[in-house]
């Protein structure tokens, strides 16, 4: 008989949901997968050289990610430079652009372009994710740790302890970044477009879709997919094998006085931040009204134009957008935590297995995803469904849920084991503990973890051009817009877009910034 | 908890409504630029008062779009006409089995050139092949413009001038023709060479357009319509339709083509939609527009000042149907020359 206490039946119904969203579009994708011939084509020379520069590239700007990112979060979280709290609020902006709008702005800026144009950039696109895993990670640093490296080494010290604090979710915030480098074309063939021409293995991939026999792109990505879940099975190794002493429990640690320092080390937040995020963005803004020498009007009437344009045109298919990415982050918020709780409670290699494969949803490209949808549900009897807002729902939340689970699972990792026992001692049911112990006291996280699925689903591309009830979205009016050379509405949109995805955001942290205050 | 999930609630509330799903009396794919298309599908809605559905396609991000979604549906079809911005990957629909003749008294209107003999496909305003450049920057540069589309790689004009990779759009087609002009091997020759030519290779047309307005370079190969976006936002170019010799045959023009799809669920609304977008109205208000688009309806009047095809500049005669044979071909080693 099945108990409403055992964690393992609402695990196992959790998993099943989650599969059952998963299956649909991942079903036919790993059938032709298993047709075989996926690895044939890297034996030829010219695919194994842009496989190898896809991986060489993507390891750069991971690299390049971390070392950007991991200051960025110490300055922010664990020093006293001016407007700290501003610079850790506006570092994840730039995931909210998409990483094309970010390389044309740097382009724009420098005159960057060929290949370590599109290494810089993506490691700037993706220095966000380090820096907000190692934030998370200082902001638990115990102040045991803190003081007794003051006390022994003084600043220097602090700063290594600092860093060693870090290091786990540095590599796994470099993995992460790792694996949207490496799939990630539009960037590479951008800058590839503007200077020395060179090919990269997503865009392999993509030639491959557009293959006559399209399930070609699934095989073609398939060693991309396996590389990507080699490097998160590595990643989560590295975590755990520098994961050293448990952060998060007793006094948590002051910030470190600068003294003399606190100009400069401001400065190179700023710096960096500026890198990231505000120097691109100064230069989107600047797109809004350009034009050539015989242009009419002046900057600011142009300007005004594009945003004019984009609020009129742009405003119904971003309230879709919104109310898909809504209902996807929805489910996301039912079924990740108890996902997450499944991971978290299994420690060394089978946690790390479980989680590359709750990744693949993440890992298969967007495009094979969606032929795997319509394949799927593009059936006699089922057109209602095929064609309506329910199937992209689905599709989103399964394709996007794994970032819900690993960010969750991040959290749950810091709550002591033993409250999780005292509450089953206590003879709570397993979903009362699970909030309790866990959602409850993490509400803000938990929150986040939808709000992320419902900013994926907005930024998703290749799954709204493939699904009927997804192609009136602010994604494809934007990048209809983008392919037609239409800058300024382009730079109004995208800055539209992204206001509205960070507005949650900004709000929680005035909030919480105005109750401290009170306090 | 109550205080926490009861906001969860109204937004599922009010998002969950979105779920249901209206009823169509039309599917439309369309990959024209949607700032066009769009008010072309209101404006058939209005005066038809069925109701649309449209499907709009991006190429930019390097998504795979609407072609191989038709492929993908074919076994159980949704859409019911495919507007596409080009004719090569039209009619490699038509010969995958995945259209419909659909001809009617409007369509036979556009002259034979522009539509399949079998009635599978109609096409109508156009876009040209053009050269487009900055004056001053030429002149700065101490070049010239080369006299045709094969000497953009001689050694004297490649390194002013850019051109986007034949790997997707109205360059691959224009490839795939010259391919079925000149012969394959001689134009995988001459693609092989562009490499290393020093002429820039941009990822689009609207790109490498661009370029040529921030003063990268002096000239580029690209389409009318992209010309005209650059016009229109205000830069001192100018176009230049090449090939204009007895020997070259003329200028490429790529035409908007409509088909209707094979066992389409709306067959009625699909005809009246394809009789309403070929009709002289549409064409000039295309012409008019940003992208001032080509008419080819004989009873359509294009607006003062643009160039039109037979009077004005020489059109290259072209077998389509061998073309599109053509591209499937060559598109594979295209990829193979540009994916390195």
């Amino acid at each position: 008989m099945l108990s409403l206490r055992r964690p393992g039946n609402w695990q196992g119904l959790a998993a099943v949901l989650g599969l059952a969203l998963v299956l649909g579009p991942l079903g036919p994708l790993l059938w032709a997968v298993l047709q075989g011939g996926a690895f044939t084509e890297l034996g030829e020379a010219r695919v194994a050289l842009v496989f190898w520069r896809s991986v060489w590239m993507a390891a750069l700007s991971a690299s390049l990610s971390v070392l950007v990112g991991v200051p960025l979060a110490i300055l922010s979280q664990r020093t006293k430079i001016y407007g700290a709290e501003v610079v850790a609020l506006l570092t994840p902006l730039t995931l909210l652009l998409p990483p094309l709008l970010i390389a044309q702005g740097w382009n724009g800026l420098t005159g960057w372009d060929g290949l370590w144009a599109s290494v810089f950039t993506l490691g700037m696109c993706f220095a966000p994710l380090p820096a907000l895993l190692a934030a998370r990670a200082l902001a638990q640093q115990s102040a045991t740790s803190h003081e007794s490296a003051w006390m022994m080494g003084g600043r220097r010290m602090a700063l290594r302890e600092m860093l060693r604090v870090a290091r786990p979710a540095a590599i796994l915030g470099g993995t992460l970044a790792f694996l949207f480098s490496v799939t990630d074309f539009a960037v590479p063939d951008y800058m590839a477009a503007l200077g020395e021409t060179f090919g990269v293995y997503p865009g392999h991939v993509y030639n491959h879709f557009r293959d006559t026999d399209y399930w070609a792109g699934a095989r073609a990505a398939a060693p991309l997919v396996l590389l990507c879940a080699a490097v998160l099975y590595l990643g989560l190794w590295a975590r755990d094998r520098w994961a050293g002493e448990q952060v998060g429990q007793g006094r948590p640690a002051e910030t470190m006085p600068l003294a003399g320092w606190q100009w400069p080390a401001t400065l190179l937040a700023w710096g960096l931040l500026g890198c990231v995020l505000l120097l691109p963005l100064a230069r989107i803004v600047y797109e809004l009204g350009v034009a050539g020498p015989e242009a009419a009007g002046t900057w600011g009437s142009r300007a005004g134009e594009s945003v004019q344009a984009a609020v009129e045109r742009g405003r119904e298919d971003i309230g879709r957008s919104l109310r898909t990415g809504v209902l996807a982050g929805l489910i996301a918020l039912v079924l990740a935590p108890f996902l997450a709780h499944a991971l978290v409670r299994r420690t060394g290699r089978s946690a790390r297995l479980l989680t590359t494969l709750v990744a693949l949803p993440l890992l298969a490209p967007g495009v094979g995803y969606g032929m795997g949808a319509i394949a799927f549900a593009n059936r006699p009897g089922w057109t209602e469904f095929y064609q309506g807002n329910l199937l992209v729902v689905l599709v989103f939340a399964g394709r996007f849920l794994p970032i819900a689970v690993f960010l969750l699972a991040e959290r749950f990792r810091s709550v002591p084991r033993s409250r999780d026992e005292a509450a089953a001692v206590s003879g709570l049911l397993y979903p009362q503990r699970l909030w309790q112990v866990y959602l409850a006291p993490q509400r803000a996280a938990w929150l986040l973890a939808g709000g992320l699925v419902l900013v994926f689903a907005v930024r998703e591309l290749d799954l709204a051009i493939l699904l009927p009830g997804a192609n009136q979205s602010a994604a494809v009016r934007y990048f209809n817009a983008l392919h037609f050379a239409r800058d300024g509405f382009v730079a109004a949109f995208g800055l539209l877009i992204a206001a509205i995805l960070f507005l949650p955001v900004m709000l929680h942290a005035a909030w919480n910034s105005l109750r401290q205050r009170n306090d | 908890m109550r205080a926490f999930i009861a906001p969860l609630l109204l937004l599922a509330a009010w998002t969950l409504p979105s779920c249901g799903e209206a009823e169509y009396d039309l599917v439309v794919y369309a990959s024209l630029d949607k700032e066009h298309s769009e008010p072309l599908i209101a404006m058939f809605e209005e005066r038809s008062g069925l109701k649309v559905r449209a499907q709009y396609d991006v190429e930019q991000n390097k998504t795979v779009g609407l072609v191989n979604r038709l492929r993908a549906e074919k076994d159980s079809p949704y859409a019911d006409v495919f507007w596409n911005n080009e004719i090569a990957h039209t009619i490699r629909l038509k010969n995958e089995g995945l259209t419909q003749p659909s001809e009617s008294e409007v369509t036979r209107r556009i002259p034979a050139e522009f539509r399949d003999a079998e009635g599978h496909w109609v096409g109508f305003a156009a876009r040209a092949r053009v050269i487009m450049y900055d004056p001053s920057l030429l002149e700065k540069s101490g070049s010239q413009l080369p006299p045709n589309i094969l000497a953009m790689t001689e050694a004297a004009f490649a390194p002013h001038g850019g051109m986007a990779r034949p790997l997707t759009g109205t360059t691959l087609s224009h490839f795939a023709v010259l391919c079925g002009q000149l012969g394959r091997e001689q134009v995988l020759a001459w693609l092989e060479a562009s490499r290393d030519s020093g002429i820039a290779l941009t990822n689009g047309n609207a790109t490498v357009m661009k370029r040529v307005c921030q003063g990268d370079f002096p000239w580029c190969l690209t389409d009318t319509d992209d010309a005209a976006a650059a016009v229109a936002n205000g830069y001192p170019v100018k176009i230049v339709y090449p090939d204009q010799t007895a020997e070259l045959g003329g200028t490429l023009l790529i035409p908007n083509t409509l088909c209707m799809m094979k066992d389409a669920p709306h067959p009625e609304a699909a005809q009246q939609f394809i009789d309403f977008l070929i009709s002289p109205e549409v064409e000039e208000y295309l012409a008019n527009s940003r992208s001032k688009q080509i008419p080819l309806h004989p009873d359509s009047k294009a607006p003062e000042g643009l160039p039109m095809p037979y009077r004005d500049y020489a059109v290259l005669a072209v077998d389509w149907e061998a073309a599109a044979a053509e591209l499937d071909a060559v598109l594979p080693e295209f990829q193979r020359i540009f994916t390195q």
